[in-house]
């Protein structure tokens, strides 16, 4: 195609979008134009002697099936859920671990060889994370304590101080919370962590909760898809605490396996707590759409986040080289599910032509990739890693601006699993960038392999930029190199 | 489960059950890198080895681990080159050209101090009165710089805890980053933040530039020659060196104050109770103990830099007579008037040195640094000593104020089989006319 006729396209799209986005509309007005013009050119008493002249029968039937068929339509439907709002664990600068002293207490402590050191320098300093991540008190310790009471300790301060930062900001007291679901997936003790927020807030006995346990970084989505639902069968106005977070204490791995030494280098502490809803007053997020997407049924993809032993017994977590790929699978699977629900018409009608001309006419052609940028204004993508959202940048083809709200929650906070995804809108929110009507996308990744998305959109963005950027979002964002040297 | 290293042996009442942890820095300090004056490289294979001891009750019960590191986040900020760690400059033409190891510096990479707990199954007051030599070595975690500079922390702290409730603080400083007075005033600051008052400011300008002048050809008579330092700064004495502490009481003082008679050039109590250590261990080397190096505060001529090496250097000889047949007033007037001052010709000397224990025994004058004032809570330690890692042969004295401030606490730095003699030889000078 020449460079004169694809730029006349480009020019062209905008128009496309707009007739086709409308296309109810622009058919409806001449339609209806037709309609009171015939009604006009009948006159009143032409019309008032056709109306007398139906049958009671079909009158009745032309009145109440659209009546039954609204009322049924507003009763069935499902109840719209809202995030009456949301709260991350503020880190603690006596949590922080600065490169040079992880670095440090990796090579202090004999356990861990020449080769693994050299190794996690290299991981560390291609990373994305920076210097102010935060490391729970057990692992300042050379060796890290992993005993069961440090990894309370860590849950409690993680989890107390993010719900004691939502109920103040919300107002909601611990009585009037009617549902409640926790989902830390690699540390679950008995008592639950539900039963230990029961304890501390002293809920109403039949609060209905749920733990989540081995879910993978994914589970944050996982919990809010699991609160609309049982959401819908509560009685109207309940309240549903949702609180995501992921305990490291317990799970640092000590041995020399490389692939198992990576979760070492990037997950750090972190969590967060949401408030939902069916009331909407008050509200400032409006769910539109969950979608999960599980690709276990495969070996590969089963295989790719997998918890084990290593030849000398230390447990870790293995990822498999080829995470990447499956990430990418996954993803894909996820985003045609998506699509459909979340596209505008225009994107799709294009999908569908690409779709079928590939079909039909020539396999060659180049599939239509739709632009979600038409569907949602804010992308918040797990922060796993650099890898992980460089990859999603590019199949996505999204820009840098859309993905500084995940590589700065990488650089100040870490990995902080299932909870990154609530410190990427806290960003998005305290750089002032939300606006009423924005959509978001979360999209989640995680052991299993699992890629679950939500799509939110914006009714009433935050106040101010209190939360967990309060104190350095000046400092955002930061030029993070490829190689950080020290 | 706890991951203890190993099984540990525990000999009764020694100290065990060590657990490391590093306190950083609050703030990111940003990577920017802390010029070492050459005074500070005279001094780089020393450690200053000190010991606070605070008495069991109520408010040191109070004081778990915890919450004696929350105040060394923000302390750390201010005294961030602390919290760094050792590196040598990249090499450059001029360096590549003589073969010399490049120049050290300190990066400041937020590293941070390494803070180590343990436990003694033993009373404070029994471990106090047994006097054992050597005792500062069990309190105070006993690590140098090297073999790795890049992961030696330039500051432990030790906290014990005695089976009676008492605690004991033990600071290990690496001397390269500053002298006594400037390791003093910063721990202070730190118990002024867990006190909950604010310190004053921390001063770090103007920076330290490497001097411009000629290097000595020889190293000055107050020091020694070792090396060439690789990257293990210490270089082992001979023999095996202990610390011992001993208690110069009032009355002693006043009666040495006294003996002075017509060498009433009135002689400060450093250079008195020097004196008497000086002529106790020449009369135990039976002799060759004729020059002394002399380290002294002198607060006049102190910059206000909060880490600083400034402490002055010289040397005495006794003119003609063996030290231990002189008077100790006669010393002390030796030690008032003629003092040799090459604390400069120290500083430029390009080599290696020991400065205490090196070339000869070393007096040092603690006086003016106010030891006592380290209050945690309000507390104050019953009993501080400040000895000395990496002294060479010589040994070095330590003079320090005591508890009430009237009389002294000398720490002796000496071979392992002369404190035996030290102690006999001293206890009759020791006693109350």
């Amino acid at each position: 195609m020449s460079m004169g006729s694809s730029a006349q396209l480009r020019r062209l799209k905008p128009l496309y979008q707009l007739v086709v986005n409308n296309i109810l509309a622009i058919v409806a007005v001449p339609l209806a134009a037709a309609v009171l013009l015939r009604a006009a050119s009948l006159g009143p008493e032409e019309i008032l002697a056709r109306a007398l002249a139906l049958r009671p029968a079909h009158m009745f039937l032309c009145a109440f099936l659209p009546a039954a068929a609204t009322v049924l339509y507003l009763m069935l439907r499902p109840r719209a859920v809202y995030l009456v709002d949301y709260a991350c664990f503020r880190t603690n600068p006596n949590c922080r671990v600065p490169f040079a002293t992880f670095l440090e207490h990796s090579r202090v402590w004999p356990g861990f060889d020449e080769r693994s050191v050299r190794f996690m320098t290299r991981l560390l300093e291609r990373s994305g994370l920076g210097e102010e991540t935060c490391l729970p008190y057990a692992q300042h310790y050379i060796p890290p304590s992993r005993d069961l009471e440090s990894s309370r300790a860590e849950a409690e301060l993680v989890i107390f101080s993010a719900i004691d930062d939502l109920l103040a900001k919300t107002g909601v007291s611990p009585q009037d919370i009617d549902i409640l679901v926790v989902n830390c997936s690699l540390f679950a003790p008995t008592p639950s962590f539900t039963d230990m927020i029961m304890h501390r807030y002293g809920l109403r006995k039949d609060v209905r909760n749920v733990h989540l346990a081995g879910m993978g970084c994914s589970a944050g989505l996982i919990s809010v898809e699991l609160a609309r639902n049982l959401l819908q069968v509560a009685p109207r106005g309940a309240r549903a605490l949702v609180v995501s977070t992921e305990t490291i204490t317990p799970n640092y791995y000590m041995g020399k396996e490389r692939a198992m030494l990576l979760p070492n280098c990037l997950f750090r502490m972190g969590g967060a707590a949401a408030l939902l809803s069916t009331d909407g007053a008050g509200a400032r997020f409006r769910l539109a759409h969950v979608v999960r997407t599980l690709r276990g049924a495969s070996d590969s993809a089963y295989h790719c986040v997998y918890q084990e032993e290593d030849d000398r017994g230390n447990v870790g977590i293995n990822l498999s080289k080829d995470l990447m790929n499956i990430a990418g699978d996954a993803l894909k699977a996820n985003i045609t599910a998506m699509g459909p629900l979340v596209l505008p018409a225009s994107e799709q009608l294009l999908f569908a032509l690409s779709f079928i001309a590939r079909k039909v006419l020539n396999n060659r052609i180049k599939p239509y990739i739709p632009d979600f940028r038409t569907a949602f204004e804010h992308f918040c993508i797990h922060a796993g890693g650099r890898a992980v959202i460089d990859e999603l940048q590019r199949s996505l083809t999204l820009s840098d601006e859309q993905v500084e709200a995940s590589r700065m929650t990488l650089h100040r906070f870490g990995n902080t699993s299932s909870s990154s995804l609530w410190y990427e809108l806290a960003y998005i929110e305290a750089k002032g960038r939300m606006r009423r009507g924005d959509r978001v996308w979360m999209i989640g990744f995680g052991s299993g392999f699992k890629c679950n998305s939500a799509a939110w959109e914006c009714i009433r963005p935050a106040a101010n930029a209190d939360g967990p950027w309060a104190n350095c979002i000046h400092r955002y964002p930061v030029h993070i190199p490829d190689v950080l040297k020290h | 489960m706890v991951f203890e290293q190993e099984q540990e042996e525990v000999t009764p009442g020694a100290v065990h059950g060590y657990r490391l942890s590093t306190v950083v820095p609050s703030s990111v300090t940003g990577e920017v890198d802390y010029a070492l004056a050459d005074a500070d490289l005279a001094f780089k294979l020393h450690y200053l080895r000190g010991v606070y001891y605070y008495p069991p009750g109520d408010v040191a019960r109070g004081l778990a681990t915890k919450v004696l590191k929350d105040p060394m986040f923000p302390w750390l900020d201010d005294y961030f080159p602390v919290a760094g760690r050792v590196r040598r400059a990249e090499k450059d033409a001029e360096a590549a050209a003589d073969g010399a190891p490049r120049r050290p510096y300190i990066k400041c990479n937020d590293c941070g101090v390494r803070i180590v707990e343990a436990k003694c199954d033993r009373d404070m007051d029994e471990w106090l009165r047994d006097d054992a030599p050597d005792r500062l070595r069990q309190l105070c975690y006993d690590k140098v710089l090297g073999p790795e500079l890049f992961f030696s922390p330039l500051l432990y702290v030790q906290i014990t805890n005695f089976k009676c409730g008492g605690l004991a603080l033990g600071f290990s400083w690496a001397h390269l980053i500053g002298d006594v007075p400037s390791a003093v005033t910063c721990f202070n600051k730190w118990a002024q933040i867990l006190s909950g008052k604010k310190p004053e400011a921390t001063v770090l300008t103007p920076l330290n530039k490497p001097l411009q002048g000629q290097s000595p050809a020889a190293a000055p008579r107050s020091v020694k020659q070792v090396g060439p330092i690789e990257d293990h700064w210490l270089v082992p004495a001979g023999r095996d060196m202990a610390c011992y502490s001993f208690h110069v009481s009032e009355t002693v003082l006043k009666k040495l104050q006294q003996q002075q008679g017509r060498h009433a050039a009135a002689a400060g109590t450093f250079e008195l109770v020097s004196a008497l250590v000086w002529q106790t261990v020449a009369k135990i080397r039976g002799g060759d103990v004729d020059t002394v190096t002399v380290v002294r505060t002198g607060a006049a001529a102190r910059s206000g830099k909060s880490l600083a090496n400034e402490m002055t250097v010289g040397y005495v000889a006794s003119a003609g007579s063996s030290p231990a047949k002189t008077d100790v007033a006669e010393l002390a007037a030796l030690l008032t008037k003629n003092v040799v001052d090459e604390t400069a010709a120290v500083a430029a000397f390009q080599g290696d040195v020991l400065v205490y224990g090196g070339a000869n025994l070393t007096l040092v004058d603690m006086e003016q640094v106010d030891v006592y004032a380290l209050e945690i809570k309000g507390l104050r330690p019953v009993h501080v000593e400040y000895g000395m890692d990496g002294v060479g042969e010589e040994g070095a004295v330590l003079v320090q104020p005591d508890a009430d401030g009237r009389g002294r606490l000398v720490t002796a730095v000496l071979p392992r089989d002369e404190i035996d003699s030290l102690r006999a030889a001293l206890g009759s000078a020791l006693q109350v006319a």
